[in-house]
């Protein structure tokens, strides 16, 4: 394997095991230690996708995810004491504390931020890679959603313009099989969602979404075609949420007969490391330093954050509008 | 340009003026929603707009209005400063969801991240016959989000103005234009006016009682008072202008002179701005009230279609009169 395949599979592998470690604290510390309110929306599972396409970006592209959106911020860079602090309510936090786990935002990253309100976001990405042309600038949006996003109004008007106007927009459906409760076949008249994207004139593509090189291949050159060409790409990842809902789920609804063990047998993380370990490009000792390493520095986010300061209760009266009104 | 020369131009020809102006000035602003481009818009706002600025400044879009709506906040959030129509302000319940849910809030939530400078432009009321679906007076939906400001121009003059504040603020507005007072015409300045948002302005000085109204109601009860006037009794008419920041101080100040407060309004009273705005004064100037405030709003049943229908459920000139005589009787 050449070096700076090995490079990129070990960022692949540090950033996927970022995502995991902080998911995990969430669920194994935060949940059960009740240090946030609300809910928080796990992307255990799922971080092939969010690293194998930050990886095809660049720093200055933007994105605006979802509710499930850990994943997606941290692949972006957005540093996991900020988000600890802001899961948890603190002036430290990303949005100091008037966001949460649903509304994360760091606009120096471009990480746009997460909108939960599913279907709602695919407007506003089109309306940022608007911006982005008419200024233009060669940046692309990406813009991530569940499959349950595919059947909101909002979404289908943001597909159709980002089609017709030639916006540089990355549709990414990451189908994990359930919106909340219910599977996708009682949910789309179609399985083969990579197949919505005809009726804007896209060549939509499936893609193993747990195989971290299959997504970045894939993200790569979708994103070359959007920059180069600025127009819309559509890509559908196959995935599985390998947790509930959100972190209060009792997950009443997965079928007794659900093959969980063979979708956890496909654990991005495992798979990675396994593929790696395989072809000799690590062996075992350097995955668990890497483990170790990673792990401590979330430990170390998390135990920073949890001594962060609380707001000032009246601070909740900020940033309704700007300060300066008129320029 | 000679200073102080007033041209006397529509509601239609002041707004179409802003927004040139504003687009001529900032090539970040841009225009977009149903029927704008070529067509000039179903009112004509934007009439010639995109011979002069191009397709990609004015954009016509599908019948898409939760897309444009929140397009509208995308584009804002990378740098420009669009102008969203949304053809009737009755689909504004279409568009509500990136408004309400993402634009008013995404600055809040993010800790101050951003700035949305967005205006969604929407005719709403109703008095020609449009029926239920698209006569709505809504504004007080959005009078109640935190994170919008709400205007609502009553004539030439401040429609421009005012619409070219809310073009160059930093906040997502909600610009509500009166279809059918689009003809209405009055003096505005040759020159370059910014009317500031959050500014009442007392369109009338009088003494017996302060009447405060907003969007063509305003210019209704600028016709009472002038009837009323011959019969001896002097209102003073006091517009808003925006609902979102309310200028209370200049209504409080009118009150403490005349000590009367009517309210009046086209929407549905039940519910209606009018009622936030006699709460306040009812708290702010207790002292200086002589009797109750008295609120004139439409009855709580949707738009008919039919016109003495219409004519009933709509205040007219002649039931203003008719209620405050009788009030100040």
């Amino acid at each position: 394997m050449e070096t700076k395949d090995r490079e990129l599979l070990l960022h692949f592998y540090e950033d996927m095991l970022r995502i995991r470690f902080f998911e995990e604290k969430v669920r194994d510390v935060l949940l059960p230690q009740r240090l946030f309110r609300g809910s928080s929306h796990l992307y255990i599972g799922q971080e092939a996708i969010a690293v194998g396409v930050t990886h095809a970006l660049r720093d200055d592209d933007y994105v605006i995810s979802t509710h499930r959106g850990h994943g997606h911020a941290l692949a972006k860079g957005v540093d996991p004491y900020a988000m600890f602090s802001e899961i948890m309510g603190r002036t430290t936090g990303c949005c100091q504390g008037y966001g949460g786990s649903m509304h994360l935002a760091d606009a120096s990253r471009r990480f746009v931020g997460e909108d939960p309100v599913i279907g709602s976001n695919s407007p506003i990405a089109a309306g940022l890679a608007l911006a982005v042309k008419q200024r233009g600038s060669d940046q692309v949006v990406a813009n991530y959603f569940g499959e349950g996003a595919v059947n909101a109004g909002a979404f289908h008007e943001a597909a159709n313009l980002a089609a017709l106007w030639q916006l540089p927009v990355l549709f990414l459906c990451e189908n994990n099989l359930y919106a909340i409760s219910v599977p996708v076949e009682q949910s789309s008249a179609i399985q083969d969602l990579e197949n919505r994207a005809c009726s804007y004139g896209l060549a939509g593509r499936r893609v193993n979404g747990q195989d971290v090189m299959a997504v970045y291949n894939a993200a790569r050159e979708a994103v070359a075609a959007t920059r180069q060409q600025s127009r819309p790409s559509y890509l559908v990842f196959d995935t599985y949420r390998f947790e509930g809902h959100h972190t209060a789920d009792k997950e009443t609804y997965r079928p007794a007969e659900e093959a969980v063990e063979e979708f956890r047998a496909r654990d991005p993380v495992h798979l990675l490391e396994k593929a790696m370990i395989d072809d000799h490009t690590v062996d075992i000792p350097t995955t668990i330093a890497y483990r170790d390493r990673v792990r401590e520095e979330i430990d170390a986010a998390f135990d920073r954050a949890r001594e962060a300061p609380w707001p000032a209760p009246e601070q909740a009266l900020r940033f309704v509008y700007t300060e300066s009104e008129v320029r | 340009m000679e200073k102080g020369r007033m041209r006397n131009l529509t509601m239609t020809a002041a707004l179409n003026t802003a927004l040139r102006e504003e687009m001529r000035r900032d090539e970040t602003v841009i225009v977009m929603g149903e029927d704008i481009g070529v067509y000039g818009g179903v009112y004509g706002v934007t009439i010639g707009l995109q011979r002069e600025f191009g397709p990609d400044r004015v954009r016509d879009t599908p019948i898409s209005e939760m897309a444009i709506a929140g397009m509208a906040l995308g584009a804002a959030l990378g740098g420009l400063r669009p102008v969203a129509e949304i053809m009737y302000c009755d689909f504004l319940a279409h568009a509500a969801d990136a408004i309400v849910n993402n634009a008013a809030k995404w600055r809040y939530m993010s800790g101050g991240q951003y700035a949305l400078p967005l205006v969604v432009r929407s005719p709403a009321g109703g008095g020609g016959g449009t029926a239920a679906q698209h006569s709505q007076s809504l504004e007080a939906w959005f009078t109640h989000i935190p994170g919008l400001k709400v205007v609502m121009p009553s004539v030439p003059r401040d429609a421009r103005g005012l619409l070219k504040a809310a073009i160059r603020d930093d906040n997502p507005v909600v610009f509500i234009e009166h279809k059918h007072h689009y003809t209405y015409k009055g003096e505005v300045p040759a020159e370059e006016e910014i009317i500031p948002l959050g500014v009442a302005d007392v369109k009338r000085a009088g003494t017996d009682l302060t009447v405060v109204s907003w969007s063509r109601h305003l210019t209704l009860c600028l016709e009472a008072a002038e009837i009323l006037a011959a019969e001896g009794i002097s209102l003073e008419v006091v517009d808003p202008r925006t609902l979102q920041p309310l200028d209370l101080a200049t209504i409080c100040q009118s009150v403490a002179k005349t000590g009367r407060l009517a309210v009046v309004h086209e929407a549905v009273l039940f519910g209606g701005f009018g009622g936030e705005i006699v709460a306040q004064v009812v708290q702010e100037c207790w002292g200086d009230l002589k009797q109750p405030p008295l609120r004139i709003g439409a009855p709580f049943c949707p738009i008919p279609y039919s016109e003495p229908m219409e004519s009933f459920v709509i205040p007219q000139v002649t039931t203003i009169v008719d209620r405050l005589r009788a009030y100040l009787a």
